[in-house]
């Protein structure tokens, strides 16, 4: 255990090294998110003077509300984004050799998939996570049921995205076309999950595929618990499922690395697909 | 004009041989999607309707068009960005940029064959938005020949113009990532893709007015959605190849310095 | 306990055309790397693996860092398992390859050497001290805080060295370890080496540059398509292929005397004759053999009035030894063991 700390610390502090003061982390934490917030807002503002608008969804009544609601999307996105893009770096890892020196090690290679996500998640989202709050306070839009609730927001955005990041990091780690995995885990993340549109707008089956991705039902405890002044009963139902996906993705996080590695061992390749 | 065809050829083999999927599906996705969520939210938001003030701002009632034929508009403008202004930086990193500039072909010949291969391609893969678009039950009203031609012509000049001084931007500052992700946002925010750039704040517009880009989709509505004859569009059309010509103006007279300091820096690496 | 890396009859065969994982049944086809390998590398000294490109040296590396998992056989270090005991064997063993980018360009040498260290879990009260060490070993502390990415390549490779010894390694594992070095950082990293191996290290080492491995190596295997075909010190394997001297002659001026009697002496000794001209056009003569002709070749052009312009003896090599051993392993009735 004292060891898995140490390679956590150590991975963080790489990561650290290699994002930080960086300009990427701007760009794609802060000033893209902000304008595609733009223009999503100005893209559905043309649908929000209808009429009976007020009865099929309430958000849109208000355009600070609608704001707010896209806004939690794009924050909540980027979370999970942020994590798709560092499991995307880590995969260069194998390319440029230094992967191998990891294997070499008698490090846990839970560990370092863990760190590895860890790190990326506090580099690229206290920045966004700032404006976030100072936006939030500033513009008056939470309704929060109880200040506890706070705690429950967060920890359903945060331990959900790690264990999505973990498992990112195995899952590209082996795979033969890491690109291609990092554009299908964008667009249709964001489509599926909710960001930009409200669930009730969706297809039946794509609600459906949507609550395989944790990022759905992150969502979903963090609006409820932030905008809609939800009580802790109000979101049991996502947070039941956020915690049943934390543990599939764990598990599937431990097999993907034992099958890679033993691959990797027998073939000499670390491509596993 | 040998230079240009020269290097359409080249391009057009090795995309033959290796087509970038990975760019395909990336600039695609995000056509269809904005084409469904605008789709959904029309429905489901707006009830099948759209704000009375819509029209009067767009000169159009058709939501789903209008998004459609931005999206379509959007999503070429990314691809012919990728492939041009991305050519020289692309071919830095695969070590030719040198071998390209020992040669005595100018600049100009060599982007357009690059455009010109681009422009083949990315038409071919905009049928592939526009036949989801229809699928999904999208329907765009026949547009005028005459000023349809027009407006793909203006767009092209938008983009190539746009192009050439961010390519310069790339291989100087040896980075296209953070460059053309920003280049999408800003234009898809200010030149009125998917939404009247009117909705904007005043300042926000006038620059989107500085983009050959924002004239570009004026034509290209106009002659899709409304039909609109030449002469109605011949406003927007001049002012969109002034601006494109001049970006491309003031894009090859940096160039070489942009291509100088890429050199330089590659040597101290 | 053994103290030494020791493999029995080890074997790896990469399966050519992959299933899935998700398919289940054999590979489909496949081809030997590594057949049937049994080597000793003590602690103390430099262990040498020659063998042509492809022979098998690297596979063999690879397999002893845990990083390839031999398809049968046995290999241990120390007595530990390298299969059952990996993570054990990865904290005693490290391993360095010349010419790759082993290192973290974003990152300074002093924090890639504190990253790997915790990666090993050396201790902390000692890690610091380790990277000042490692830092001054190999000169790069004037760089130590300085970004790889301003590093040369040397510089680079230098501070791979260092992260290869980052876990006071009981054996080292050097897969060409000098290639692209400039002549006088190699010349260090072999001091470097030879005093490991007199500190109680255990070193198997791969290069290209014979010069290296005769002046380091104590005891060599050489191999073949993935089969050992000799070992020794290196003097007695230059002495266990055929021993060729090679002795070159240019005459000054062609002289048809001069011709009948070397190839008539060729024919006396049963030496390799070759007759052509030489890059200043003049008649040259090429003989191998076991012994060295020089002399009595001298002698017989002096003697039938040639006139001598160059001559040139080639004696036996660790290389010739190598490629001989190496031919001869390539046809099966002919291996030398």
């Amino acid at each position: 255990m004292r060891h898995a700390l140490r390679v956590i610390g150590a991975e963080a502090f790489k990561q650290h090294r290699r994002m930080f003061g960086g300009p990427l982390v701007v760009f794609s934490m802060l000033i893209w998110p902000a304008l595609q917030l733009a223009i999503t807002y100005y893209t559905m503002l043309p649908l929000l003077e209808t009429p009976g608008i007020g009865e099929r969804w309430p958000v849109a009544a208000q355009p600070v509300r609608l704001l707010a609601f896209l806004a939690t999307g794009a924050f909540a996105y980027m979370f999970y984004f942020s994590l798709v893009q560092s499991a995307w770096h880590f995969s260069f890892e194998r390319i440029s050799g230094t992967m191998e020196l990891l294997f070499l090690s008698p490090a846990s290679r839970f560990a370092l998939v863990l760190a590895n996500g860890t790190g990326a998640l506090v580099q690229n989202t206290w920045l966004a996570g700032c404006f976030a709050v100072a936006a939030a306070t500033a513009s008056g839009s939470l309704h929060v049921a109880h200040p506890g609730m706070y705690a429950v927001a967060a920890l359903a955005l945060v331990i959900p995205a790690l264990a999505w990041g973990t498992f990112l990091n195995s899952l590209l780690l082996f795979s033969r076309d890491s690109a291609f995995l990092y554009t299908l885990l964008d667009d249709p993340l964001w489509f599926v999950a909710g960001v930009r549109l409200p669930l009730f707008a969706m297809p039946v089956v794509i609600k459906a595929i949507g609550l395989a991705f944790p990022l759905t039902s992150s969502l979903a405890v963090l609006r409820g618990a932030l905008l809609d002044a939800e009580p802790l009963s109000g979101v049991a139902g996502p947070l039941g499922l956020l915690g049943v996906l934390c543990l599939l993705l764990v598990a599937g996080t431990a097999t993907l690395l034992r099958i890679g590695e033993a691959r990797a061992q027998r073939t000499g390749s670390m491509q596993l697909y | 004009m040998v230079t240009a065809w020269a290097t359409l050829k080249r391009n057009w083999l090795v995309t033959r041989r290796a087509y970038p999927w990975s760019y395909f599906i990336g600039t695609l996705g995000p056509g269809i999607f904005t084409v469904v969520v605008a789709l959904l939210s029309y429905r489901a938001i707006g009830g099948g309707r759209v704000s009375a003030w819509f029209g009067a701002s767009s000169g159009t009632s058709d939501y789903l068009g209008y998004v459609t034929v931005g999206a379509a508009a959007l999503m070429f403008t990314t691809r012919m960005v990728l492939w041009v202004a991305k050519a020289q930086i692309t071919e830095q990193r695969e070590g030719t940029l040198e071998s390209q500039m020992l040669t005595p072909a100018m600049r100009l010949p060599y982007l357009l064959g690059v455009a010109a291969q681009a422009f083949i391609t990315s038409i071919l893969e905009l049928c592939c938005l526009l036949g989801t678009a229809l699928l999904l039950g999208v329907r765009l009203p026949v547009p005028d020949p005459v000023s349809f031609a027009a407006a793909i012509l203006a767009a092209f000049v938008a983009v190539f113009g746009l192009s050439i001084p961010i390519s310069a931007i790339m291989i100087s500052a040896g980075e296209a990532h953070i460059t053309q992700n920003t280049l999408f946002c800003v234009v898809g925010l200010l030149c009125g893709f998917t939404f009247p750039a009117a909705l904007l704040p005043a300042p926000l517009t006038f620059l989107g007015e500085l983009l050959p880009a924002t004239a570009a989709m004026r034509v290209l509505r106009a002659a899709t959605l409304h039909a609109a004859p030449i002469q109605q569009v011949t406003g927007d059309l001049l002012i969109c190849l002034a601006l494109g010509c001049l970006y491309a103006a003031v894009g090859l007279l940096v160039l070489p310095h942009a291509e100088r300091r890429a050199i330089t820096r590659g040597a101290s690496a | 306990m053994m103290r030494a890396i020791a493999t029995d009859d080890l074997r790896k065969t990469y399966p050519v055309v992959e299933r899935p994982w998700w398919k289940p049944g054999k590979p489909l086809r496949a081809a030997p790397a590594v057949d049937g390998l049994s080597l000793r590398i003590p602690a103390g000294q430099v262990t040498g693996l020659l063998g042509l490109n492809g022979a098998g040296k690297t596979t063999t590396i690879r397999m002893l860092a845990t990083l390839l998992r031999p398809t049968s056989g046995r290999a241990t270090v120390d007595d530990l398992d390298l299969v059952k005991d990996a993570r054990e064997v990865r904290r005693r063993i490290n391993m360095i390859a010349g010419g790759e980018r082993m290192v973290y360009t974003r990152l300074t040498g002093r924090e890639n050497l504190w990253y790997f260290g915790q990666l090993y879990d050396v201790p902390k009260a000692q890690l610091k001290a380790r990277i000042a060490e490692l830092l001054a070993l190999v000169g790069l502390e004037h760089a130590a805080d300085q970004r790889v990415e301003r590093y040369s390549k040397g510089m680079r490779q230098r501070l791979s060295i260092a992260r290869g010894l980052i876990n006071r390694p009981a054996y080292l594992l050097l897969d060409e370890p000098t290639l692209g070095l400039d002549a006088p950082i190699a010349r260090d990293l072999r001091a470097v080496v030879a005093d490991l191996a007199r500190d109680g290290v255990g070193v198997l080492l791969t290069s290209h540059y014979l010069a290296e491995v005769e002046q380091l190596c104590a005891d060599i295997y050489v191999i073949a398509a993935g089969r050992l075909v000799a070992q020794g010190t290196p003097a007695e394997l230059t002495t266990m292929a055929e021993r060729q001297h090679t002795v070159e002659v240019s005459l000054a001026a062609a002289v048809d005397d001069v011709d009948h009697a070397v190839e008539t002496l060729a024919m006396r000794t049963g030496a390799q004759i070759t007759t052509g001209v030489d890059d200043d056009l003049r008649p040259r003569y090429t003989l191998r053999h076991s012994a060295d002709l020089a002399g009595e070749l001298a002698t017989t052009i002096v003697t039938a009035g040639g006139a001598i312009a160059r001559l040139e003896v080639t004696p036996p090599t660790l290389e010739d030894a190598i490629i001989a051993l190496a031919d001869a392993a390539r046809q099966p009735s002919a291996v030398a063991s």
